[in-house]
């Protein structure tokens, strides 16, 4: 049989004292010691020796015994500081939220322009059609003049011919007739536009001046048969009378000034 | 004075908050168990009550350390535990008593009864109690106060290991080694009784 030792004794001796029992073990110690002398005449010993070891009971303390180590004890004790966030949090955070308002801001930029940019495209891209409306006013307006101008140039030169020209000869008011026959046709479509128009900066001496040149142009190109030396010079009388060489030179001369002012009178041409 | 009906946990909470005041309660509440342990393994009335002070006081700046789940009693209980052993640790004369002409626990001396006294003698004058005073003083610091838990205090193994911060095995072993050397040392006395 093996016996206890004495440190199994030991702890036997406390696990029956402790409140919760013995555990399996100190079960086993205690199945010992019931069958074997030896082992509870030691067991006995022991509970003999640390029986007699009592228990220090320490001096008694009055009920005010904690209020007294207490108020030696206060004036000691530091306040516990609340929790505070650290700096480092705080400047974490703060860093943050400046950091996320500028990307904000930077972010709001970016989409303004964007949409401003994204306008004016299409603006651009409306307006052109307006100009296409608006800018035919201009380039038929200028070759409107050019075309005005071109046919008072002509009808001048015909004029200074048929002033200057010799009743007598045959060979130079032919070709006078010609040219009054083209210049007529253009004259008329002049006369036409300058009457639909209603236009306050047009030269109001255009329109009387180019009827005058019609009905010359009328007289030398549909005159039937040849022109006689009568004819002829009647016509250089009337035209010298009506001052229509005149009217037509000043007329020409006036035209580069009314380039950018005048509206098309002859927009079919 | 924080109100006493307040619990542990709310006392804490109120003083990690700012409120110093309510260590109070803590303080009043566990005193008296506190000074009990202390005076047990110190064996001193005055060692004792710096130990309860220095324990509330070291209890009070770790305060933040302790987790709220376990109990502050308990807690509180193994850090006097660790201050009364230091306390005792770093007393002059903890290897063993001075015999003299007269028992003086103060002074650690003992008055070791003559071959020829009766014992009916030793039974009277009480000088039992100081030769198993003087008997534990000769432990080491860690024996005696594993011995004074264990057998004074009723507390486990495991219980011991956590206040001594050892393990629960040395514990038992510490407890084992006070009870043969106090047996030993007291072994004159058994045979006279």
């Amino acid at each position: 049989m093996k016996h206890l030792k004495e440190e199994e004794l030991v702890e036997h001796y406390y696990s029956q004292s402790q409140s919760q029992g013995p555990d399996e073990g100190e079960g086993v110690a205690a199945d010992h010691l019931a069958s074997c002398a030896a082992c509870a005449a030691d067991f006995a010993a022991l509970c003999s020796d640390l029986g007699e070891f009592p228990a220090v009971e320490p001096p008694d303390r009055d009920a005010s015994y904690g209020e007294q180590v207490w108020q030696s004890l206060r004036h000691a004790l530091p306040v516990y500081e609340k929790p505070k966030r650290s700096w480092m949090g705080v400047g974490l955070w703060k860093g943050l939220s400046y950091a996320a308002a500028c990307g904000l801001l930077v972010a709001c930029a970016f989409v303004a322009g964007r949409q401003w940019e994204r306008k004016q495209v299409q603006t651009a891209s409306v307006k052109p059609p307006q100009q296409t409306q608006t800018a035919p006013a201009h380039p038929p307006q200028r070759v409107v003049v050019v075309v005005l101008s071109d046919h008072l140039e002509r009808s001048e030169r015909l004029l200074v011919q048929l002033k200057h020209a010799d009743a007598d000869s045959d060979e130079m008011i032919s070709p006078l007739r010609d040219q009054a026959r083209v210049l007529l046709a253009a004259n008329r479509i002049c006369r036409q536009d300058a009457h639909k128009v209603d236009d306050p900066a047009l030269d109001p001496a255009l329109v009387p001046t180019l009827d005058r040149l019609d009905h010359v142009l009328a007289q030398l190109a549909n005159h039937p048969g040849h022109l006689s030396a009568a004819e002829i010079t009647r016509l250089q009388d009337e035209l010298n009378a009506s001052g229509l060489l005149f009217e037509v030179r000043v007329l020409r001369t006036r035209i580069p000034e009314h380039r950018t002012a005048a509206r098309p009178i002859g927009g079919t041409i | 004075m924080f109100r006493m009906g307040k619990n542990d946990q709310a006392a804490i909470r109120a003083i990690l908050s700012g409120d110093k005041e309510a260590y109070g309660a803590l303080v009043v509440r566990h005193s008296q168990s506190l000074f009990r342990v202390a005076f047990r393994i110190t064996g001193n009335e005055a060692d004792a009550e710096d130990v309860v002070q220095e324990a509330l006081l070291r209890g009070y700046q770790k305060l933040e350390s302790f987790e709220s789940r376990s109990n502050f009693g308990t807690w509180i209980y193994r850090i006097a535990v660790r201050c009364a052993l230091d306390r005792i640790g770093g007393r002059k004369g903890d290897k063993g008593s001075r015999v003299a002409e007269e028992t003086d626990p103060e002074q650690d001396e003992v008055q070791v009864a003559a071959q020829a006294a009766g014992p009916d003698r030793l039974l009277l004058s009480g000088e039992i109690a100081a030769l198993q005073q003087a008997a534990l003083g000769a432990l080491t610091p860690t024996e005696r106060t594993a011995f004074v838990l264990r057998h004074m205090e009723d507390r486990s193994s495991e219980e011991i290991a956590a206040a001594l911060g050892i393990a629960p095995n040395a514990a038992k072993q510490a407890v084992f080694r006070a009870v043969q050397k106090l047996r030993l040392r007291l072994a004159p006395l058994r045979v006279r009784i």
